[in-house]
This record gives C-alpha cells, sequence and structure tokens, in this order.
C-alpha cells in the first residue's frame, strides 16, 4: 500500500466536494492510503505571491514541515496547488536564505523543514507510483466508444523547471490514462492552454473565452466529455460554461468531469456518490455511452 | 536523413484562404529549422516569406511556431524535433495578425512596448539637482513613496528582463492576449517592472504602477506560465508580473479587481486558513460582479455547489496568525 499525506486544496473542501469525495473513494480501490492534514492551509490560490513573497513561503513550508514530521509524500488533486507546493519546496532546497527564514518561523510552531517532501498530482501518483497496468487490472467498467478530450491546463506542465512530471511540449499522461481505461482520448490543440480562471473575477469575458474556445474547439473535434486533473479549470470549464457560451457567442454543451471521477467510473463507482449530479452540464449523455458497454 | 518540412503559406494578394505546402529536405548535424527554410528559400521555393537576421538567436526576427510551439527558427535544431514530433510543422507566431507565410504584423506588440514608457523618467532625485525633479502629471498621484527601489542593486545579479531581444514568443504564447487583444503581455510588462525597480528611474509618484493596475495590464495576467516556459532567452515575464502585484498592493495601489482579489484571498486566508470562494468575489468584483455571476451563482447554487458562508478555522489556525504577525501583514 502506497502512503500520502493528502492535500485536497480548498475548492475540492468547498464548491468541488465531489472531486474530493470521488479521490478518497478511488484511493481505496487503489490501495493508496491518505492521511488527511486538518492543519494544512490554503496554498494561496497560485497569487499569494503578489500579496507577499514571504507569506507564501511560510504557508506552504508549513504545509511541507507537516508531510515532512508524518514521514510521507503530499499529494494534491488541484494543479495550483501542485504548482504553489513545489515552487516554494524548489526555493527552500535551493536557497538557504529561503530556508533559513522559513525555518525561523516554523521553529515557533513546533516545526522543521530539510527538503525531503515531494509533491505528486494524483494523476502522475498513479501513473508512476499505482501504475496504469495495475489500474487497468481493477476496471470494472469500459470506457469504450467514449471520446474524451484531455484538458491538461497550465500548472501541472509549467513552468516545466518545477513540474517536471510530463513533456511540457506533448504531454501524454492523460490520454495513456484514458487509453488503458479503454477510451478514445480527442486530440486538439488547446489541450495544453489557459483556462483562464486567474482573471475571472478581474475580465470575465476575456477569462471565460479562453475556456469557451477550448470547450468549442473539442465539440467540433466530436469530444462526448472534456476530463480535467484540476478543479479550477473544472470552475472555468463547468460552472462558467453557460457564460462563456454567450461570451463567445457559440453554442457550448460539453460535460466536463474531474480526474478522479473518470477513473471512478472505471472502478465502478456509483455516479450519484462521485457527484454526477453536481455538474452545471449534465453528465447524462457521458452515462448513457458508458453504459452501451455494460449491456 | 530525409524529413518534411510542412509550411503555413498565405498571400492575402493571391491566395482565398491560407494552405499548408510540403517541402523534403536532407538533414545535416547541427541543421536548424532555420537552415532547412533558408535552403527552401534559396533551392525549392522562392516565394516563401519569412523574417530573420542574426542567425545566431539574439536579433529575435525569427519567431515563428515550430510544432506547434513558439520558437527561435535559428535556434531549433531539426533532429530533436523529427525525433518528438516525425516532422517540423511551421506555422505563424499567434496572438498577431499574418501579413503574408511566416511574417506577421509586429506594430502592435511595438505599441505595447512603447506603452509602458520603456525609458528612464526625470531627473535625479538626490543631490543637488533634487530641486529639478518635475513628476509625470499623467496618471492618479498616490502619497506613499515607492520603496524597494534601493533593492534594485541586488536584484539586477539575477535580473534576467534586460537580456530580452523582443522576439514575441512570449507575446505569442500569452493566455493573456489569446483572451484579450488589448493586454499588454508579457515582454511589455516585464520591461515596465524593470524600470519601477531601476534606481535611476525618477518616477517617485508611482506613476508607473498606478498605469500599471488600470485595465488590460498587469492584473489581466492569467498566470498561465507559457512566458517563463517559452522564452528562449531563460526570462520570466511572469515572475516579473507577480512582483509587479505585490509591489503596487504593498504601496496602497489597490483600486483595481485584480488587487482586491489578491488582497480578499490573503485576508481569507488569515482569518480561516482557507479560501473563502464567496467572499473573494464579493470583495473583487463589489456587488456588480456578484449580479454579473448571477447566473453562475444560480447554476451552481442549484447544484448544491455554493459553498458555505462562513468557513471553519483550519486545525492550529494560530500558526498562520502568527506568520501574519511576523510578517506584519495584519492590517493589509
Ligand atoms: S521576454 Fe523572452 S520571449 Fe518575450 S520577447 Fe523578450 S526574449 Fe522574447
Ligand atoms: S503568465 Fe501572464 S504574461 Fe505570462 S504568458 Fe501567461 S498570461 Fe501572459
Ligand atoms: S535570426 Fe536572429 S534570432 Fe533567429
Amino acid at each position: 500500500m502506497i502512503t500520502y499525506a493528502y492535500y485536497p486544496g480548498c475548492v475540492a473542501q468547498e464548491s468541488g466536494k465531489e472531486l474530493d469525495n470521488t479521490t478518497k473513494f478511488i484511493a481505496k480501490k487503489l490501495d493508496i492510503n491518505l492521511i488527511p492534514m486538518p492543519e494544512a492551509s490554503c496554498c494561496g490560490g497560485g497569487v499569494i505571491d503578489g500579496f507577499d513573497e514571504n507569506l507564501k513561503l511560510f504557508i506552504n513550508g508549513r504545509t511541507l514541515a507537516l508531510a515532512e514530521k508524518k514521514g510521507l509524500d503530499i499529494m494534491t488533486v488541484c494543479n495550483t496547488c501542485t504548482l504553489t507546493l513545489s515552487e516554494v519546496n524548489e526555493e527552500l532546497i535551493n536557497n538557504a536564505e529561503s530556508l533559513e527564514k522559513t525555518n525561523a518561523y516554523l521553529a515557533q510552531i513546533g516545526l522543521k523543514y530539510s527538503g525531503k517532501v515531494k509533491v505528486k498530482h494524483l494523476l502522475y501518483a498513479i501513473r508512476d507510483d499505482v501504475g496504469f497496468d495495475n489500474l487497468k487490472q481493477k476496471a470494472v467498467r469500459s470506457l469504450r466508444g467514449v471520446r474524451i478530450a484531455p484538458f491538461y491546463g497550465c500548472h501541472i506542465l509549467r513552468p516545466s523547471s518545477i513540474v517536471k512530471f510530463d513533456d511540457v511540449e506533448n504531454p501524454r499522461g492523460l490520454e495513456e490514462l484514458i487509453k488503458v481505461l479503454e477510451g478514445e482520448p480527442v486530440s486538439y490543440v488547446r489541450r495544453t492552454k489557459c483556462c483562464g480562471f486567474q482573471t475571472i473575477l478581474v475580465n470575465e469575458a476575456a477569462s471565460t473565452s479562453l475556456a469557451g474556445n477550448a470547450i468549442f474547439e473539442a465539440q467540433e473535434k466530436e469530444a462526448d466529455v472534456m476530463v480535467t486533473p484540476c478543479p479550477l479549470c473544472h470552475l472555468s470549464l463547468d460552472t462558467y460554461q453557460t457564460v462563456a457560451a454567450k461570451n463567445i457567442n457559440k453554442k457550448l454543451s460539453l460535460p466536463i468531469i474531474h480526474l478522479p471521477q473518470l477513473i471512478g467510473v472505471a472502478l465502478g463507482g456509483d455516479y450519484a456518490e462521485m457527484g454526477f449530479s453536481r455538474h452545471n452540464i449534465s453528465l447524462r449523455s457521458v452515462m448513457a455511452k458508458i453504459r452501451q458497454n455494460e449491456i | 536523413m530525409e524529413f518534411k518540412v510542412k509550411v503555413y503559406r498565405f498571400n492575402p494578394e493571391f491566395d482565398d484562404k491560407p494552405y499548408y505546402k510540403d517541402y523534403v529536405l536532407e538533414d545535416f548535424p547541427g541543421m536548424t529549422v532555420l537552415n532547412a527554410l533558408i535552403s527552401i528559400k534559396s533551392e525549392i521555393d522562392g516565394t516563401l516569406s519569412f523574417r530573420r537576421s542574426c542567425r545566431s538567436a539574439i536579433c529575435g526576427s525569427c519567431a515563428m511556431k515550430i510544432n506547434g510551439i513558439s520558437k527561435l527558427a535559428c535556434k531549433t535544431q531539426v533532429g530533436p524535433e523529427i525525433e518528438k514530433f516525425g516532422i517540423i510543422k511551421i506555422d505563424p507566431l499567434s496572438n498577431m495578425p499574418i501579413i503574408r507565410d511566416l511574417v506577421v504584423e509586429q506594430e502592435g506588440f511595438f505599441d505595447k512596448i512603447k506603452e509602458i514608457q520603456p525609458y528612464l523618467m526625470g531627473k535625479s532625485n538626490v543631490g543637488e539637482h533634487a530641486d529639478d525633479f518635475h513628476a509625470l502629471k499623467e496618471g492618479e498621484k498616490i502619497t506613499q513613496p515607492v520603496f524597494f527601489k534601493s533593492e534594485f542593486r541586488n536584484l539586477t545579479g539575477n535580473n534576467d528582463t534586460p537580456n530580452c531581444i523582443l522576439c514575441e514568443c512570449c507575446y505569442s504564447e500569452c493566455g493573456g492576449v489569446t483572451g484579450n487583444k488589448d493586454y499588454l503581455g508579457p515582454a511589455a510588462l516585464a520591461k515596465l517592472y524593470r524600470y519601477s525597480e531601476d534606481p535611476r528611474d525618477n518616477d517617485k509618484n508611482g506613476t508607473r504602477l498606478v498605469n500599471g493596475s488600470k485595465p488590460n495590464r498587469m492584473w489581466d495576467c492569467v498566470h498561465c506560465q507559457a512566458c517563463e516556459e517559452f522564452c528562449p532567452k531563460g526570462i520570466s515575464p511572469v515572475k516579473s508580473i507577480v512582483k509587479l502585484h505585490e509591489k503596487a498592493i504593498k504601496n496602497s495601489i489597490n483600486f483595481s479587481n485584480g488587487a482586491k482579489h489578491i488582497i480578499s484571498i490573503a485576508k481569507s486566508i488569515g482569518e480561516t486558513g482557507g479560501l473563502d470562494e464567496i467572499k473573494v468575489a464579493l470583495d473583487t468584483g463589489g456587488i456588480t460582479g456578484l449580479i454579473s455571476d448571477l447566473p453562475m451563482a444560480f447554476g451552481a447554487g442549484l447544484k448544491g455547489k455554493i459553498p458555505p458562508i462562513r468557513l471553519k478555522l483550519i486545525k492550529d489556525m494560530e500558526d498562520i496568525r502568527l506568520a501574519y504577525k511576523i510578517l506584519d501583514l495584519e492590517e493589509k
């Protein structure tokens, strides 16, 4: 059994609860032991260094130190949490001055960080630690005939000097996973582009046009569903899809699924328990397609 | 080894629409994509248009999309591209109008560079010339002094922005520009940061930061990290943009929704340890923001997705409060 300190991030604990629940479900099925981190704070949503660079170091240094104290690596389910924790980790490992000031703070709360923790996103934890073969063996439902558009999002790929999971120019992780589950990966240009989430409250038209155009392209390529490893992308792509459609003046109606929900389907999960009714764009068409394989 | 080059072609004088043309070439060790294009032009097809000059990654002319990613043709070798993609597919840069084939209209990009005033402003405000100083009249003014300036010398040691060759690779890959054609973009904003840090610059009223905080500027960055990833000179414009954010907020230049957004997130973490999605939305856009987001809120509400009004505190919340106290951030 593989054990991680589990860092779900804020969205998976609030508006995107289905992500957290389904992650726990697939972890059980895949023999991944997730140790909760009730003391962990928000990572700062990818923008906290714009408020104070040291605050980013301190609060995320604390999260890393909490995992180190447990002797565990961290598993994340959000791209932005993954990048932020990884950035701080690299900084603390490579910059003695940063480590010293962070440890001065950590000492006051009874913690210390020495750089031993690795930060892994669920997708690559499954690829590298569980193994796709293992996943394949445990799959009980086939995604045969389902055309799935992978949407990577930014922070799981870039900057590749920090998040080193995949080939930034031509990532394969999601496509490989889809194939393992017998689905058909849809090839489209915007799979590695930005969803626009960070400016959704600053410039909604600009922000949602990014998600909207990605959805439109995938629709044109006859995708049945889009899968994303990031809950922030999910907000842009699903929750705001109706707004995006209006802003780009196109008809959009593409179900967007969280990565663990896709895996959960294959592992025989109950649709209601995996929160399939919690999405803005209905997943009914996808469920119907999958059901065809079961008859 | 023989390899195929697939090139985007479009001459608006004769062509109704763009098309791709294939060329087959023989490679040699160390052959660059620019070498390939030059031999196409001189030996196969003289009508192909593209920009180039230095052939040594310093003039910034030969940027184009190679297998989907903006790169300098003279810095990109054929071998590894073929190994990865099996072909050399070439397109003009994105986010810019196409003039012909691989040649794009650069005026918009350079206008934006000019917009940030890429030169030193005013005279020195120290020593005997101090009284000569005239602050720029344009823009809103703030009373707080712009600090951080004295730190410039320390910063210049690893400050990468002066190495920019204005090649537009970042601009072509920029998610912010893709969504909003008026967004200044990475190269211009990195320059804005570089000038705002220059101790010789005499912008003592913070005009640069105030202007930079207006719509379509520093707060319109979507943090996609493409500029850092794909800059051929190892520059990270997005890091400069984040420093601009920090500098604006530390100087109380908070009028933009972007600044309000970050302050609200910081406040939420300082109070609960977590991120309060509803409060952040309210603080950022005010009431109008929430109203314009009503369809979203309504849709989310129907599915029971509206997060709780009050977050519960994380365990050991006092640890986080201490971080804010040490960093003197409690009042912000
Ligand atoms: S920042 Fe880098 S990619 Fe952007 S224009 Fe300058 S050199 Fe080119
Ligand atoms: S990080 Fe910001 S400036 Fe850089 S490419 Fe993305 S949107 Fe543009
Ligand atoms: S020809 Fe000058 S940068 Fe490539």
